[in-house]
């Protein structure tokens, strides 16, 4: 019966090498599993047991992979063919089942994920008195880890049966994920730089008195604590595993909850936003730019271009300081400029709103509203992080203020580019990679002169952050001022003037859409 | 301050709607003979109700082609006013322009007082439109759809909703409104921007080829609204190819060929004894004799 689930499970993974979308899938999880296998590795073969802050970063680092680890089975959504009640019909045994699930949960990419995570964390007690506890408590983790996330992921189907509620849970663990991921990758960066080794070490002993935690901290503690710390990861890891028993035993007892789809007749965001020209127009951009192949692959593809000046200038010997302060102002540019040829976007449907005569300005601030609310938290998260990694004194102001005054430049420039210089764009529901049928000389320097009006207008705080980087650091926060002055008093003006721009030439942006 | 003057006004026209709709139907069969709702007789509007929509001397050129060629429009208030050519007349491009889509290179067109291209925010506020091959924002639902529609004519939410439903209603679209647009199939798209054009209850209604694509029931459902909107004291500008469809809804007729109305004027001018459609061929330049296709009558087997 074992091997019967077992090789359900492998042909379930094996099916994630089949088709072209489930493929690509697959790939991203690949290169990521692969990227990451290789950083955990590094990470751990520069670990150095004798030094306080390493030993510190290495319990937090393993403890938040261990959470991620855990709730990582849930980021791609519950119901899965494993599910326990879809051997309800079966005459196996509940323990039974509950043994080959549990084993047949261990193969896979969160399985994968955890063989490197232990791998990673023996290889850096290696060589020391502490290895054996470290196989000890590693091991138990690892367990610990594979049955949390398969009793999670039970858990979370039997809670959330509608499908929001599903897509709820899922977002929430992408979150966690990605917030992991982060907290690790600045505790590594941390403990490299060596000088906030306290504020470390104070987070591991928190972490450490945790069931998070127990089973990474004990190898580095001594006495007495060593010896309570391999029980308790041992005892957690059979808690769990009795845990597991019993809901296998309760899913297949217990009737399954029953889906209600209550006919539902909202009307989504446009039942959220206020009921004025601006508030549909937004609620109806934040639906495109959420649904449209079209705005979801920009999306996709706007982090690519930091990630790649990052590597073509690290490549070049520019120094990490340095590096790090590259990405979230070209983001920010990116995605400011991004909707410099809306209206083109709309094709033809852009006549309710010229039938209907709405504002100009309403119309601006409409569509202005998906990159803000993507690109204004988006810094102001981002920011306080990269200046972080960078360690360059005066940092996160820097970067907050010239980030957000691209960003909302960009949407300013942007809103008089869309209504004054749109070129076709691919048609709605054409592929994003699909050319527009008709290509216009206009594309070219709609694009080029937008994107030059944006750095222009913000080469003020552009050359005070240089100067304040090269000679004078009194100039970084001067130059954040400026950048954040500049960008709300151009978003202003350009909702204004677009606004203008778009009302009077409204009939001519429909005649282009209409040619193309 | 002007957007609620709007939204009051439209208010009362819809109440009005009702009043007079009682009104006429009282009028119209006071012996206990059952109303025949296939074929009422439209009370012929006067010829000399106010007037809704003037054109004069509208003109627009594409490169070389001149697509319409100044032409002159009179349409009267209570009129549901047919507007017919042959394929590449001109239907669409006077369409759009006297709805202040596309900007004409002369002329003028006035809704009721106001000049679509001087003062676009009271003619436009006037004009319900449906153009024709013009998506739709199709990723919302029909819902959706109809909602940001009176929205954006400044209805407020619960207008707007309220609107939505009975509109879907009469137009037989409650099932679909909950699927995008996208889904939809060409008759259903007609039947949504229908719905769309009538939402803030318009003066004047523009419908460019409004029933290119519905079945015959959603048709009849269609035009017995129109007849009903235009008893209340609405005016209809509409296109077809289909004559049949022209001679039995509409009381007046506009043939446009070469950008060029020929003949303007109620049904029975325009037909002048014959049926429209003979007329409308012989106005479009008669039925050219078939030559040259011998081969098509010689059969290969």
């Amino acid at each position: 019966m074992v091997d019967d689930v077992l090789r359900l499970r492998l042909a379930l993974l094996a099916s994630a090498f089949r088709g072209g979308r489930r493929l690509a899938r697959t790939a991203v999880v690949a290169v990521l599993l692969v990227g990451g296998a290789w950083g955990a590795l590094l990470l751990a073969d520069r670990f150095d047991p004798q030094d306080s802050g390493h030993r510190a970063a290495l319990v937090v680092i393993a403890s938040v992979l261990a959470l991620a680890l855990a709730v990582a089975p849930l980021t791609s959504g519950l119901g899965s063919a494993m599910e326990p009640r879809r051997f309800a019909p079966f005459p196996i045994p509940a323990p039974r089942l509950a043994g080959a699930l549990a084993l047949a949960g261990a193969l896979g990419v969160q399985g994968l994920g955890v063989l490197v995570g232990l791998v990673a964390f023996l290889t850096a007690w290696a060589g020391t008195e502490a290895e054996g506890v470290a196989a000890a408590t590693g091991l138990a983790g690892a367990v610990t880890v594979i049955l949390a996330g398969q009793a999670l992921v039970a858990i979370a189907a039997q809670v959330a049966v509608a499908p929001t509620s599903v897509r709820t849970v899922t977002h929430f663990a992408r979150g966690v994920v990605a917030l992991c991921l982060v907290t690790a990758t600045t505790a590594a960066v941390l403990a490299d730089r060596g000088r906030d080794d306290d504020e470390l070490g104070e987070l591991a002993s928190v972490l450490a008195a945790t069931p998070l935690g127990v089973p990474w901290a004990t190898p580095g503690a001594a006495g007495d604590a060593t010896g309570w710390g391999i029980v308790g990861s041992i005892l957690l890891a059979g808690m769990l595993g009795l845990g597991w028993a019993l809901l296998v035993q309760r899913l297949l007892e217990a009737p399954e909850r029953q889906r209600l789809a209550p006919r539902s007749r909202g009307l989504g965001l446009l039942d959220v936003v206020p009921a004025t020209q601006g508030g549909v127009i937004a609620a109806r951009s934040i639906l495109y730019w959420t649904r449209d192949p079209r705005y979801r692959l920009a999306l996709v593809a706007l982090p690519i271009a930091p990630v790649l000046m990052m590597l073509a200038l690290a490549v070049a010997g520019v120094d990490a300081s340095l590096l790090w302060l590259i990405p979230l102002p070209v983001l920010a540019l990116f995605l400011g400029w991004f909707s410099h040829n809306d209206v083109a976007y709309d094709h033809t449907a852009v006549w309710l709103h010229v039938a209907a005569h709405v504002r100009g300005a309403s119309d601006r601030w409409g569509r202005a509203v998906p990159p803000l609310l993507l690109g204004v938290p988006l810094v102001l998260l981002l920011a306080p992080l990269c200046a972080l990694w960078s360690g360059l004194p005066g940092a996160a102001p820097l970067l907050a203020g010239v980030s957000l005054g691209l960003l909302l430049t960009g949407i300013g420039v942007s809103s008089v580019a869309s209504a004054a210089a749109p070129y076709p764009a691919p048609r709605p529901g054409a592929g994003p990679f699909d050319q527009p049928p008709l290509t216009a000389a206009t594309a070219g320097w709609s694009q080029g002169l937008s994107m030059l009006t944006i750095l222009v207008l913000m080469s003020p705080a552009l050359v005070l952050a240089w100067l304040g980087l090269t000679s004078d650091p009194a100039m970084l926060g001067v130059a954040a001022g400026v950048g954040a002055a500049t960008g709300p008093v151009v978003l202003v003006l350009g909702v204004l003037l677009g606004g203008r721009v778009f009302r009077r030439r409204a009939p001519e942006l429909l005649d282009l859409v209409l040619r193309t | 301050m002007k957007k609620g003057g709007g939204t009051k006004k439209s208010t009362a026209t819809k109440k009005s709607v009702a009043a007079t709709q009682g009104a006429t139907q009282q009028r119209e069969s006071p012996a206990p003979a059952p109303p025949v709702p296939a074929s009422p007789p439209p009370p012929a509007p006067r010829r000399d109700a106010p007037v809704v929509l003037r054109v004069e001397g509208l003109r627009k050129r594409f490169g070389r082609t001149t697509a319409v060629d100044g032409i002159d429009l009179t349409v009267r208030r209570g009129e549901i006013y047919g507007f017919v050519g042959p394929n590449g007349a001109g239907k669409t491009t006077s369409l759009s322009m006297m709805t202040g889509l596309l900007r004409p290179d002369g002329g003028s067109v006035v809704v009721g007082e106001d000049d679509v291209w001087r003062s676009p925010e009271e003619a436009k506020r006037a004009l319900g439109v449906l153009p024709d091959r013009m998506r739709l924002f199709d990723r919302l639902t029909g819902a959706q759809m109809l909602y940001y529609c009176g929205v954006l004519h400044g209805l407020d939410r619960h207008t707007a909703r309220s609107r939505s439903d009975d509109l879907a209603r009469a137009l037989a679209l409650e099932g679909a409104l909950d699927r995008p647009v996208a889904d939809y199939s060409i008759g259903m798209i007609k039947k949504v921007s229908l719905a769309a054009a009538l939402i803030h209850s318009p003066r004047l209604l523009v419908l460019d080829e409004p029933f290119e694509g519905v079945d015959p029931v959603s048709t009849a459902q269609a035009i017995d609204l129109l007849r009903a909107y235009a008893r209340a004291g609405g005016t209809v500008v509409l296109s077809s190819h289909n004559m049949d469809l022209v001679e039995r809804v509409c009381d007046a007729v506009a043939v446009i060929v070469g950008g060029a109305i020929l003949a303007e004027g109620s049904l029975d001018e325009v037909r002048a004894g014959s049926s429209l459609e003979e007329r409308f061929v012989e106005l479009a330049g008669g039925r050219t004799a078939v030559e040259g296709l011998e081969w098509l009558t010689t059969f290969s087997d």
